[in-house]
């Protein structure tokens, strides 16, 4: 008991409004000595000044200023596929997708030219396309003009990118940022101060700005939306929650990695404690509701594109029809509005879900591209593989998804979300390098919480993101952001006192205090060690003969288990939150008084009641997971 | 000594970060002009560095300048030896790109050295406003847009200024305090608009006794003549030995270019051109002379001679003379008071003077009037009253140096950020005054600061939309007269809180 007591005690308690906001707490270090007291990792430091009486109207603008112009800085640099004739990257594909839906009826958008670039993000996407298109296209037609604006590079059309992606961020992301941050406050009682501390940590995340102001990509608006439904969650209002997050999903299907857990959590809201049919009904309405207002310009275009004589090029071009819509082709009508509905639709859906391709694509650091580099997966039949991966994936968030739905409590929440889709990164089929950023979403988001920047959580928390960034390095260096890489990587570990710039977390005063068990902390070394070590034979050393990808497997490996011990950490920390362990652990206490009592009753143990049941996998993993909590 | 935070390191490690992320932004031709020394420092014989004219951007700073870029020319073999042919022209390989940001980036710690000195050496009670005011240097806006974006070194000589300060502050290191500012004269001589009151200073508070200015310290003299004149021995010596002190001279000082520069720096001169521009409407009616031939310059805005319409035109000699009386009148003030924050003042109205009725002053050389007044601002709250206006006229007038797309956002959101931290944090920190402080100059900064926001948004997005790509002048015009306005009302603010106090 004082084993598991310690870890979730919380360390930042509620402060008096009187007393100044650093007192007792671990972000301002207290000097016996001296009266003064100092921050506890310069990002404390740089916000020292406004931790009496500075107004969150003063903190706020100077704070977007700043992690504004560190986002558009980053843009001064190279995007995917710069110069890389015919496919070029990413960046081409956004800019491709709003020359598709500026200029092509609606119906068109998810059949056109598949093969370069053909439109395969759900519709939120390209509604967004076709606006930034649409803006666009004022400033210079050219930009956007159809099929011949193919591969367009210049340099004012990158501004115009780069300045739609902070715009789309400043929109959605960091607005949710602030308000989901300010409700955990409230919530965990953490003062102003450390909350707007907490914000700067959490937008100045490394791998985020990488991905989306250097690489090119939209990822902040589907993070933002699905912060946005986490902060309805928090404040009660799991119908707005819904919207949100099928907005989210409909932005971006890699959504789903949330899903399970999101889902669980509203359904333990609608049964426990007591059965809410109400809510429930709510919730599964408002949820189809608001999937089909997504899809509705979507149908309903088609469907007046159709009126217009306008049909899907199915007819003209490949006359390819997706497997989905070939198993219910021979039940309708050519000429009814449902086959108009339903090529549209299973058209999308083939699209967004790409099932025909293999387990995993580039190297990434998850379970499958990890067995891979031992035992060779692609000799098996990939329906098999599939099975196998949806088995496993399973698997893994089933822990989250049991326990927040048995406990459905808004500060098990963001533990459960970072369980399940670290499960599914790791375990799931068809992932790429970059969805790390959804994992990394609610453990960064931790920081907001409750002792989010005390020593323990900021280690863990710290290790996830460098490991994040670090793992997208490869594909960084092939965009040439080498040098963004190093520096706004290098730059958060500074900020947040983490190795390598700093190893007070782990060796000295700080560390002793924290009560950090010497195995994590050996164990965090390691991989810092690793990594730096991994960018030093990289940088320096040639790879052996015959093995070109080396220090790429290497990359993933390295990556593999790091990502595996902070899903292990998370879940871990989610079951000794719950309270599972206190519940099982008075029950066996309990137990152990009965059979006392009654010995020759033992054969009639009965498994704990519902709320238990979640324990016994987890206690095979808690042998592991011990020494890291 | 309480700690301060965020320390000056710390800070430092910020501004890095971000200035390593600002290296492939936009770079003016001061970026080919420095490769282009480098090419000559390191291949061609000292004889001939100020003969070479391959490259229309010759060698025009001072011999220091060109041993330092002799320097880096000696670790830039080594990371892209072709950036270092003369005929090489407009080369810029990516590795030259980061290795002369990189040079630039790395030479500004000794600005961050400085200020830590500064702050180190300023006395308890002000010390909290000397760690704000230093940071405000470090971070200082005019010194990210001109050094690491336009492409300047400004930053290390700055550096070597403040520290120069520091030294003048204490008896025992005066002596180094003056040879550190002769060094810093042979590396960018620019810097002659601040030597009237390094001269009158070091004069009264070194060379003359404390007692009695008829009494010579004659050891003091001595040291300090001799070590000047080492140094400028060292700069110099050799092309006066080879006969080409001549040649040097015209290098550096053009006088044949024209009084205001191609984009008019915010002085008075600026002004003058602006009511110029506006007589030519008027004069028709009012009958005045109108000189024809001057019709088609200043609007163009090119190098060379302006010349006026209506006004008559301005003889350097002019300028040298109104610059020469302005400065002596504050030179006057610090004889008779040869403190260091009075030698501070004087320093900053020098540069004030310079700058407002200099011959051909460029924009950039407002940080000679920016960063000695930002060591005075936080005196009190007079003196902060009449630096709010320089602060914001001095950072807008340096925005028509970038006016790429890309870059717009870095400058604009850079700058309002800083003031806005910075104007907070001052009005915070700036102790009350003793004295009255003037009703009118308070009122005028607020309207002033107000204005610039509407100035800005129309400068920037309006005109264009407007007018297009005709009447490109307008901006600049405004820009420059707005910011005009500005150095001029808190120049005469100064003035006054100078002199009264």
């Amino acid at each position: 008991m004082t084993v598991l007591g310690t870890p979730h005690k919380p360390r930042k308690k509620r402060r008096e409004a009187s007393q100044p906001a650093t007192s007792g707490n671990e972000i301002a270090l207290s000097d016996s000595k001296a009266a003064a007291q100092s921050p506890a990792f310069p990002l404390v430091a740089f916000l020292w000044p406004a931790r009496k009486h500075t107004s969150q109207w003063v903190t706020l603008p100077l704070v977007l200023m700043i992690v504004g112009l560190f986002r558009w800085c980053m843009g001064l640099w190279g995007y995917s596929g710069f110069q890389t004739p015919p496919m070029h990257g990413d960046y081409e594909a956004q800019r491709h997708w709003m020359e598709i839906t500026r200029h092509l009826p609606i119906s068109q958008w998810y059949f056109y030219d598949l093969d370069y670039w053909g439109l395969d993000y759900p519709p939120l996407t390209a509604y967004h396309s076709w606006l930034v298109g649409k803006i666009g296209s004022l400033i210079n037609p050219s930009w956007f003009a159809l099929d011949s604006s193919r591969g367009i590079e210049q340099p004012l059309l990158k501004v115009y990118m780069r300045a739609t992606v902070i715009v789309s961020e400043y929109i959605t992301y960091i607005p949710a940022t602030i308000i989901l941050s300010r409700r955990l406050a409230r919530l965990r009682g953490v003062s102003k101060w450390e909350s707007s501390i907490a914000l700067v940590a959490i937008l100045m995340q490394p791998a985020t700005i990488l991905i989306d102001h250097g690489h090119f990509q939209y990822n902040t608006v589907m993070l933002g939306l699905v912060l946005a439904s986490l902060s309805c969650m928090l404040s009660d209002h799991p119908i707005w929650a819904c919207t949100f997050f099928v907005a989210a999903l409909c932005y971006k299907q890699m959504a789903l990695y949330f899903a399970p857990a999101i889902f669980a959590y509203l359904l333990g809201v609608c049964l426990l404690p007591t059965l809410h049919v109400g809510r429930f009904v709510g919730i599964a309405l408002i949820t189809l509701l608001s999937f089909a207002l997504i899809f509705a310009p979507l149908e309903l275009g088609a469907l007046y594109d159709t009126h217009n004589g306008i049909s899907p090029p199915l007819s003209t071009s490949n006359r390819q029809v997706n497997p989905l819509f070939a198993l219910i082709l021979p039940y309708i009508d050519e000429r009814s509005m449902l086959y108009t509905l339903l090529l549209q639709l299973s058209q999308t859906v083939h699209r967004i879900f790409p099932f025909a391709r293999g387990l995993f694509e580039d190297k990434v650091a998850n379970m499958w591209c990890a067995i891979h580099t031992i035992h060779k997966l692609h000799t098996y039949p990939i329906p098999l593989l599939q099975r196998v991966s949806l088995f496993a994936t399973m698997m893994s968030i089933l822990p989250a998804c049991m326990i927040i739905s048995l406990f459905p409590r808004k500060d098990l929440l963001l533990w459960a979300l970072a369980s399940s889709a670290w499960g599914f990164f790791l375990c799931s089929f068809q992932v790429h390098e970059k969805s790390n950023l959804l994992p990394l979403l609610p453990m960064t988001i931790l920081f907001a919480g409750d002792g989010g920047l005390g020593v323990e959580m900021r280690a863990w928390i710290g290790l996830a993101n460098m490991l994040g960034a670090w793992t997208l390095f490869p594909l960084l260096t092939r965009d040439e952001l080498r040098v963004p890489y190093y520096v706004l990587s290098l730059l958060w570990a500074y900020l947040m006192g983490l190795p390598p710039t700093n190893l007070d977390l782990y060796i000295g005063k700080q560390a002793i205090k924290s009560g950090m068990r010497l195995s994590t902390q050996s164990l965090h070394l390691t991989i810092y060690t690793a990594m730096a070590v991994w960018h030093l034979l990289e940088a320096f050393v040639e790879t052996p003969k015959g093995k070109p990808d080396l220090w790429l497997v290497i990359n993933v490996l390295i990556g593999f288990a790091g990502f595996g011990i902070c899903y292990l950490w998370c879940t871990w920390q989610l079951i000794l939150r719950s309270g599972v362990m206190d519940q099982w652990l008075a029950f066996r206490a309990q137990m152990d008084a009965k059979v006392k009592g009654k010995r020759d009753e033992k054969e009639q143990f009965l498994p704990p009641g519902k709320g238990t049941r979640a324990t016994p996998p987890r206690e095979a993993k808690s042998g592991k997971g011990q020494k890291k909590s | 000594m309480a700690h301060l935070y965020p320390s000056i390191a710390q800070t430092a490690v910020i501004v890095t970060a971000l200035k390593v992320l600002l290296f492939p932004a936009y770079k003016s031709t001061d970026f080919e002009v420095h490769r282009n020394w480098l090419a000559i420092t390191h291949s061609l014989p000292v004889k001939i560095w100020y003969y070479e004219e391959t490259s229309e951007w010759t060698l025009d700073y001072p011999p220091f300048f060109a041993y330092f870029e002799w320097l880096l020319s000696q670790a830039a073999t080594y990371v892209d030896p072709a950036m270092l042919k003369v005929e090489n022209l407009k080369y810029d390989s990516w590795q030259t790109i980061c290795f002369q940001r990189a040079t630039v980036t790395v030479a500004d710690l000794a600005l961050a050295y400085a200020l830590y000195k500064y702050v180190q050496t300023s006395p308890a009670s002000s010390q909290k406003a000397s760690h704000a005011v230093a940071i405000s240097i470090l971070l200082s806006p005019a010194l990210l847009i001109i050094d690491h974006i336009h492409f300047q070194y400004n930053g290390f000589l700055y550096g070597i200024l403040v520290v120069s300060l520091v030294c003048l502050r204490k008896k025992s290191t005066m002596l180094i305090g003056g040879l550190l500012f002769a060094t810093l004269l042979c590396l960018k001589h620019i810097y002659l608009y601040l030597a009237p009151a390094y001269f009158v200073y070091l004069l009264r508070a070194h060379c003359l006794s404390q007692e009695s200015i008829l009494r010579i310290r004659v050891g003091n003299s001595v040291k300090l003549g001799s070590g000047i004149l080492a140094i400028f021995g060292t700069a110099f010596g050799p092309f006066w030995y080879w006969g080409q002190i001549d040649q040097v001279l015209s290098r550096l000082f053009p006088f044949s270019r024209g009084l205001c520069h191609s984009y008019w720096a915010p002085n008075v001169w600026a002004m003058y051109s602006f009511t110029d521009r506006v007589l030519l409407y008027v004069a028709p009616k009012m009958r005045l002379p109108v000189d024809q031939n001057a019709l088609n310059r200043v609007t163009r805005g090119l190098v060379g001679d302006s010349s006026f319409a209506v006004l008559p035109n301005i003889p350097p000699k002019m300028t040298f003379a109104l610059t020469v009386l302005f400065q002596m009148l504050c030179l006057v003030k610090l004889f008779l008071q040869p403190t260091w924050e009075q030698f501070v003042g004087a320093l900053t109205l020098c540069g004030y003077a310079s700058f407002l009725f200099g011959w051909h002053v460029h924009e950039k050389a407002i940080l000679l009037v920016i960063i000695p007044f930002s060591l005075l601002a936080l005196k009190d709250r007079r003196f902060l009253g009449a630096f709010r206006p320089l602060a914001v006229a001095g950072h807008v007038s340096l925005f028509p140096l970038l006016f790429t797309a890309a870059e717009f956002p870095v400058k604009t959101v850079y700058t309002i950020f800083w003031l806005v931290l910075f104007l907070l944090v001052f009005d915070h920190l700036a102790p009350v005054s003793s004295q009255a402080r003037v009703f009118v100059l308070d009122r005028f900064s607020l309207l002033y600061i107000t204005i610039s926001i509407p100035l800005i948004i129309y400068c920037s997005l309006i005109h264009e939309l407007v007018f297009g790509e005709t009447y490109e002048f307008i901006p600049l015009m405004f820009t420059s007269s707005y910011s005009a306005v500005g150095v001029l009302g808190s120049w005469i603010g100064f003035s006054v809180v100078y002199f009264t106090s």
